[in-house]
């Protein structure tokens, strides 16, 4: 039997896969060893299970709950306005540059977004004083550092709408003409065209956006931090709270763990959704 | 049968550009139509207004005695079949062909049997659970016109269905598409820049050039009685040169031109005797014959002669100019040899400047 040769070509696939393994793998396997007590920076170094058991002294349900509730409502109304967005902008002269315009949001610092946001927001900010005006309101609403999160919601918005935008745009953009035309020449309105054609053809670039954004938007540190409310809030917040306040690097470990972990739920559960009503859809 | 089409004074502007110049034209209920003309000439711009996807500048669409300028695509009772098949990729056969119905409110219980009427009518029956990829062209093509002749509209457009399709698959293709126009006795208009296939599929070809009707006619006055330079030029081939009418008593004319002087009969043609014109003779009418044997003979000498499979297609110098004669295949004939051919006089066409 011909003895099998070693394929030296393999060699090239190693400054790749050994930046992932040194910097992905080792860094995961390390805050899963630190959760049970490993690599203490300050003590003795043992199997614990103390750390986990200690995550319901730290509020975590109630800080993932919040994380949960303000990524996946704030994925969800992204979305929601992406498509017509999208729509629109395909149709209007112009497109590219509008589409341009569109993306600015995206390239400034989410510090400059609170700002910006805070300005509309804040208790004698622009939508106050506007509701205030007409009468609508009788006294200033708390938008932002709100108990429901409605400031650091419209900022998670207003910044990841053009991240969106711009996988769901090209997208959108690639559905052929001639099938739309087809389906308009066979008798569905608008509405039908797109929950017909545009939204089963454009489901895989859809599920991507939201999903990239609801990881973004769980994964938060600086928005909620500056425009949500003191309590709850995100678990990146816990986290460094723990580390950094606390000096608890195990319960942050914990933490970082359970946060990979119902990433990784809800991106599947996400995506199960996303290919169920594509499959409903065709 | 369904109801006939009536185009009034249609232009059509992109920007400047005169896409559609003042068209007008009538078509009976049932008949089948070509648009035909070369790439930009505005086929597929008018058969995308009538369509309702694109709005015209001026002029009125008629369907029947209804004015449907105003009414939206979804609206206007005819189905079209594109050029590129425009298969929903998301549906299968089934539900692609299905979709109309859907969308038109037919009751759900007519569709089973609908949507196997008309796969069977197009040889699909079978293929329901396919999806558009895993067809080839011709069945892409079938898929797309059960699709249409499912919702059974009052107009069937065709948009070049057949340009993505071999020679051999076109044909047949091409038959089975006006057998279905016929059994259902749809009106249908088809976009082709094809010569062939119009004046194989239609029952009146309407001849288009920058945006202009230039001659609106059954398939065999087109071919036979061009009325144009351009319609003889672009349907078929034609030898076309210049010439002057020595004498004219009613139809029959005696013509002088570069291939000699020739006597014609043509119905159509109103040039006073000493006018200017062109001289139209097909390859085909042109019957190799000896010298002086008869009258209205062309001689020249053979240039090339190419052997064709049917025929032999062969270009022959008289004096400064060539003329193009397509004989039976079985002449021998080599390059540089005398010949002549004789030329009925009503095969003669003479077309104005």
């Amino acid at each position: 039997m011909k003895k099998k040769k070693f394929e030296w070509g393999y060699l090239l696939l190693l400054p790749g896969l050994g930046f992932v393994a040194l910097f992905l793998g080792a860094a995961i396997v390390m805050m899963a060893l630190q959760s049970v007590g490993f690599l203490n920076f300050t003590g003795e170094s043992s199997f614990s299970m103390e750390y986990w058991k200690g995550l319901f002294q730290v509020n975590f349900y109630d800080n993932l709950i919040y994380s949960l509730k303000i990524a996946v409502c704030a994925s969800l109304i992204c979305i929601a306005i992406v498509y017509p967005l999208s729509l629109i902008v395909k149709n209007m002269p112009w497109s590219k540059t509008w589409l341009s315009l569109l993306k600015i949001p995206m390239f400034i610092p989410a510090l400059v977004v609170c700002l910006i946001i805070t300005n509309v927001l804040n208790y004698n900010g622009i939508l106050n004083a506007v509701l205030g005006g007409l009468g609508l309101i009788q006294e200033p609403l708390v938008l932002r550092n709100d108990p429901w999160g409605v400031g650091a919601l419209a900022t998670q918005v207003w910044k990841n709408v053009p991240f969106m935008l711009l996988i769901v745009y090209s997208s959108v953009e690639s559905v052929r003409k001639d099938v739309l035309d087809a389906g308009r020449n066979l008798g569905a309105g608008r509405l039908r065209l797109f929950w017909e054609i545009t939204l089963p053809l454009t489901m895989p670039s859809a599920l991507v956006a939201v999903i990239m954004t609801f990881i973004k938007i769980f994964n938060d540190y600086t928005i909620s931090r500056v425009m949500g409310p003191i309590y709850p809030s995100t678990l990146s917040n816990l986290m460094h709270k723990q580390a950094y306040l606390y000096n608890d690097w195990h319960t942050a470990a914990c933490i970082g763990c359970l946060m990979m972990v119902t990433a990784v739920i809800f991106v599947s559960l996400y995506t199960w959704l996303g290919n169920r009503l594509a499959k409903q859809l065709s | 049968m369904t109801q006939g089409l009536r185009v009034q004074n249609l232009t059509k502007y992109y920007g400047d550009y005169k896409a559609l110049d003042d068209v007008s034209f009538a078509i009976e209920g049932g008949q089948f139509v070509t648009l035909l003309g070369p790439s930009g000439c505005g086929k597929t711009t008018l058969l995308r207004v009538i369509a309702g996807f694109l709005e015209c500048d001026q002029g009125e669409v008629y369907f029947g005695d209804k004015l449907i300028n105003d009414v939206p695509p979804n609206k206007r009772d005819a189905a079209m079949c594109f050029q590129s098949y425009a298969l929903f990729p998301n549906k299968n056969v089934y539900e692609n062909i299905r979709f109309g119905l859907r969308m038109r409110k037919v009751p759900p219980e007519e569709h089973k049997e609908r949507v196997e009427e008309a796969m069977a009518m197009v040889n699909l029956t079978g293929l329901g659970e396919r999806r558009p990829y895993e067809l080839s062209g011709g069945q892409q093509q079938r898929v797309a016109l059960a699709r249409c002749i499912v919702v059974r509209p009052q107009l069937l457009l065709f948009d070049e269905p057949l340009s993505n399709l071999d020679a051999k698959l076109r044909e047949k293709v091409r038959v089975e598409i006006r057998e279905v126009q016929k059994k259902l006795g749809i009106t249908a208009i088809y976009v082709t820049h094809d010569q062939a296939e119009a004046l194989a599929i239609s029952d009146q070809v309407i001849t288009m050039s920058a945006g202009c009707i230039i001659q609106n006619a059954p398939p065999r006055d087109i071919y036979d009685r061009p009325n144009s330079r351009f319609v003889a030029d672009f349907v078929g081939t034609a030898n076309i040169v210049p010439c002057r009418i020595l004498e004219r008593t009613g139809m029959e004319y005696l013509v002088q031109s570069p291939y000699g002087e020739l006597r014609a009969v043509d119905a159509d043609c109103d040039l006073p005797a000493g006018a200017e014109g062109y001289l139209c003779i097909r390859p085909e009418d042109l019957l190799p014959s000896g010298k002086g044997e008869s009258s209205n003979q062309i001689c020249g000498a053979v240039r090339t002669a190419v052997y064709m499979g049917n025929l032999l297609d062969m270009f022959v110098d008289i004096g400064t100019e060539q003329i193009r004669a397509s004989i039976a295949k079985d002449w021998n004939v080599t390059e540089g040899e005398a010949i002549c051919f004789r030329v009925a006089p009503d095969k003669v066409r003479i077309l104005g400047g």
